[in-house]
């Protein structure tokens, strides 16, 4: 076990002596390895050992947390006690004494990746490195990175709860740059999981994933600066889920909400997105990127309908912002590591399948902008205000997909645009992305099905019609 | 941890040299949200870096366990990282410089036996401040950090450096709102001492700054002149300040491959990197690598002088590291852009119909430091015959890096450190293309 449990029981026991209501131990113990590789050649490896105790007390809205990385007991007591001195008052809570550990047991990961030697994969990345350089002439470099991670993680707290979870992450970064006449574009392809290096060895082709980010790049190369202005946006699937993400799922966290500080607040039952959006949060995906067994606090992590039909149904919650709100806990908290405390975060978020097929989607389009491959973006859930950017995209002229343009980003509200989709595809697809923030930054999954948006802020370099 | 015994223990694997980067880190953070201590945290860790040098390779290992019974695995894990690296690039190990500047105010020790009672009662106060301000302030999150952060770096080859920072930040968010519109707005200040913190002023520009903001909505599509200001430039430099780096123009991802000696901005452009600013946390008289920073100018009137260097990269252009080896990688320490000779207020009268620009969204996906292109949110004011005439919201800017730094047309000489330890004026633009409506 990570920690001794009665070295934990002492904690929380010395949290709660100044009058606390709440206390809560996180315990995480992190192996990672990084390999990077430029030009087809390994340039950079990096294995660490991460090691950390956190300790969060709460009095009503208040919460005082703390991390260390020692293992010392009377260093961690030390902590809780010293934490404990935010509050002037007596005990008022006997903690519930910590029952039989539960262990998650879904998730698993088949071949662990401490069980996979730095060779193999290395030629894993080379395989990568190898398809995406001789895709075309113009393909002028290749990176590649991958980063594996264990993380074990054991939570208690002063309700009994005693968890343990293992999150087990692997990721590739395959990068292609085309280049010509000194001038040159990007192509990138990011395959994650949260299963083992099966993944890569059985359920995905890497090489046809390195390729087509070639492919990308070579066709950003030759496409013409995007045009700007307002028109409609057939967004694909896949991490063109990223709009809803950034445009509506920042705003459903509790860290806004709470604090009423999003374009959301009080608008539970009613109608907030066109009626055929229905959009989830489910972190119970088996293996998703963004799954796990137990949310950082310690809960059974839940699948979260978040809007159906255009209908508001929930928010994203943790325990402590539950308490300013007038909702239970979704099961919803999680955090980068023990270095922060956890809040209110999403997991594998998507917008659920719709009737239309894609070749319908494009057809009923007269002119508009196809975006086929989206990059990140961001939101300030106050105003609802987001961006973000286009990686590969083509101008739609009567129905047909035509030329491809390169330099797009998007901009809209929140609260808007999920109003302005007027068709919803049937293919339903999830990508891997990382989130970041107030509890530092995290695997999240992105997905849905071909969109459109019936009329958006294009930006792009080519200026205005 | 003995290092000596990992030392030693690491020659008689075979590794030829040894590197050990200790930093310990202790940090309090303050935040009162509607007037009520929200949040509270405390945190002390230590983390050490170890690289060596094997066969010419370098292995890495990081590690929060400082226990000596992990001394064999870090010893086997740097041999079995290095083994596998076939890079061309040679491992270096720094046997040190003769001189390092003396950096003498990165540490204050007032910041760090200031009571904490005291710091939680400055953050409510400016929580206060907050609402003063303005009837239209809403809602207010006002924060306090503060870190202190010692450095150790030991070789075998006999170098020996140590460094003591602390720094604190204070400021806070606010949501504006009227009858129909709600904006956002935020300010902060950094610093080591308290005197430095004007809380007035940041509450004043924070709600000054979201009022006017309030009821900002798209304009047409077009190109305009536009005003970067210092903080919308420092967003854009800190997206693409990774081109400077010679590992970037080595491995081919940098549009400045090729460029050095070269004119790439206009000649009233020069940005520099300082590492003895003073009342900057960033400032450091040596990297991580060991090696003894220097001030540079990389872009000198729009010619571009030096790429920025560790030793690694300086090793495979026959030149000297410029100090900027940090984590495993490089980057710049405090980059400055030369204060020009307009005030802000030139720089907006002698414009006809533009935009200035004061936020720039997205910049991690909408800027692309390999092709120098670029397409992000906006957010400013739309200008006539030299007068700031209503707020803008939802546009974008789109460009190219290195051509919005040929078409500067004015520098203004309203500095300021931002955010991102970037200290920038305000700058104007020839024109850009602006999407809204």
């Amino acid at each position: 076990m990570l920690l001794e449990k009665a070295l934990i029981e002492r904690m929380i026991e010395t949290a709660l002596q100044t009058g606390a209501d709440f206390a809560e131990v996180y315990v995480e113990d992190r192996a990672s390895e990084m390999i990077s590789q430029i030009g087809g050649r390994v340039e950079k490896v990096n294995s660490s050992k991460l090691f950390g105790v956190g300790v969060r007390i709460a009095l009503g809205l208040q919460s005082v947390y703390g991390y260390t990385n020692s293992k010392n007991p009377e260093e961690l007591v030390k902590l809780a006690s010293d934490l404990s001195k935010s509050f002037q008052g007596n005990t008022i809570l006997k903690p519930i004494p910590l029952g039989q550990l539960e262990v998650g047991t879904r998730h698993v990961a088949r071949i662990n990746p401490r069980d996979v030697s730095q060779p193999k994969k290395v030629e894993l990345m080379k395989k990568a490195y190898e398809a995406a350089k001789n895709y075309d002439p113009v393909i002028q470099q290749v990176a590649v990175n991958l980063s594996d991670w264990v993380q074990d993680v054991l939570i208690a707290n002063s309700e009994g709860r005693f968890v343990s979870d293992t999150r087990v992450r692997i990721r590739m970064y395959i990068n292609a740059i085309a280049g010509k006449d000194g001038m040159m574009q990007t192509g990138g392809e990011g395959p994650g999981t949260g299963k083992g290096y099966e993944y890569f060895f059985e359920d995905i082709d890497i090489e046809e994933l390195a390729k087509d980010a070639a492919r990308c790049a070579k066709t950003m190369l030759f496409a013409e600066d995007c045009p700007s202005g307002v028109m409609p946006v057939i967004i694909d699937n896949k991490f063109g889920g990223v709009i809803f993400h950034e445009a509506c799922g920042h705003s459903l966290e509790a860290t806004s909400v709470a604090k009423n500080a999003s374009v959301f607040c009080g608008k539970m039952g009613t109608q907030v997105a066109s009626s055929i959006v229905t959009a989830i949060d489910d972190g119970t995906i088996e293996n998703g990127w963004g799954s796990a067994n137990f949310d950082d606090e310690g809960y059974p992590q839940q699948r979260r309908v978040l809007i159906e039909n255009g209908v508001l149904k929930s928010y994203m919650v943790d325990k402590l912002n539950a308490r300013r709100m007038d909702h239970q806990p979704t099961g919803s908290s999680r955090r980068e590591s023990y270095r922060f405390a956890p809040t209110s975060r999403m997991s594998n978020t998507f917008i659920d399948n719709g009737t239309s097929t894609f070749e319908e989607i494009i057809a009923a389009t007269p002119y508009g902008l196809y975006a086929a491959k989206m990059g990140g973006g961001s939101v300030n859930p106050g105003s609802g205000d987001f961006n973000f950017s286009v990686s590969e995209g083509y101008i739609i002229r009567d129905g047909v997909i035509a030329e491809p343009v390169r330099g797009a980003s998007l901009v809209g509200n929140g609260a808007e645009i999920l109003h302005k989709i007027d068709m919803v595809g049937n293919n339903l697809d999830r990508a891997r992305g990382m989130c970041g923030s107030q509890s530092g930054s995290i695997p999240a999954d992105v997905g849905q099905p071909t969109i459109r948006v019936a009329s958006i802020t294009v930006g792009g370099k080519k200026g205005a019609k | 941890m003995n290092f000596e015994r990992l030392f030693a223990l690491a020659k008689q694997k075979g590794i030829e040299d040894v590197q050990v980067y200790l930093v310990n880190r202790s940090e309090l953070s303050i935040e009162v949200f509607d007037g009520e201590l929200d949040k509270y945290e405390i945190a002390d860790t230590t983390t050490l870096s170890i690289k060596g040098v094997y066969h010419k390779r370098m292995g890495t290992f990081s590690t929060e366990v400082l226990d000596d019974s992990l001394i064999e695995s870090i010893v086997d894990n740097l041999i079995a990282n290095a083994s596998i690296i076939d890079s061309l690039d040679e491992a270096v190990i720094y046997a040190g410089d003769l001189e390092y500047h003396v950096l003498d105010d990165l540490f204050n020790e007032e910041l760090t036996k200031m009571d904490v009672a005291n710091k939680i009662a400055k953050v409510k106060q400016l929580d206060q401040l907050f609402h003063q301000a303005n009837p239209l302030v809403s809602i207010v999150e006002t924060m306090y950090s503060e870190s202190t952060r010692t450095v150790l770096l030991q070789n075998t080859k006999g170098l020996k450096l140590e460094n003591k920072v602390n720094s604190a930040m204070i400021g806070g968010q606010i949501i504006v709102k009227n009858e129909s519109d709600q904006r956002t707005a935020f300010d902060l200040a950094i610093s080591n001492d308290f005197a430095d913190f004007d809380l007035e002023k940041i509450a004043k520009e924070a709600v000054e700054s979201g009022v006017r903001k309030l009821g900002a909505k798209p304009i047409p599509s077009k190109n305009y002149e536009i005003i970067l200001d210092k903080d919308a430039l420092a967003t854009l430099l800190s997206a693409f300040q990774n081109v400077f780096s010679a590992e970037a123009v080595q491995k081919g991802l940098s549009l400045l491959k090729g460029k050095l000696g070269s004119t790439i901005g206009s000649s009233l452009f020069t940005l520099v990197d300082d590492p003895f600013m003073k009342k900057s946390s960033r400032s450091r008289s040596f990297d991580d690598e060991g090696v003894a920073t220097k001030y540079k100018e990389l872009i000198k009137a729009g010619v571009l002088e030096t790429y920025l260097h560790n030793l690694t990269t300086a090793k495979k252009d026959g030149v000297v590291s410029t100090g900027n080896g940090f984590g495993t990688s490089v980057s710049a320490i405090n980059l400055k852009v030369l204060p020009g000779e307009h005030s802000y207020q030139d720089l907006l009268s002698s414009m006809k119909e533009g935009i200035v620009i004061t936020d720039l969204q997205g910049a991690h996906a909408g800027a692309n430091p390999v092709s120098g292109d670029f397409s992000l949110q906006a957010t400013g004011f739309l200008v006539e015959n030299g007068v700031e005439i209503k707020p803008v919201a939802l546009i974008t800017i789109a460009g190219n890096f290195i051509k919005l730094l040929q078409d500067i047309t004015a520098v203004g000489n309203d500095i300021k450190t931002g955010y991102y330890g970037i200290t920038c004026p305000s700058v104007k633009i020839l024109s850009l293309p602006v999407s809204g409506i």
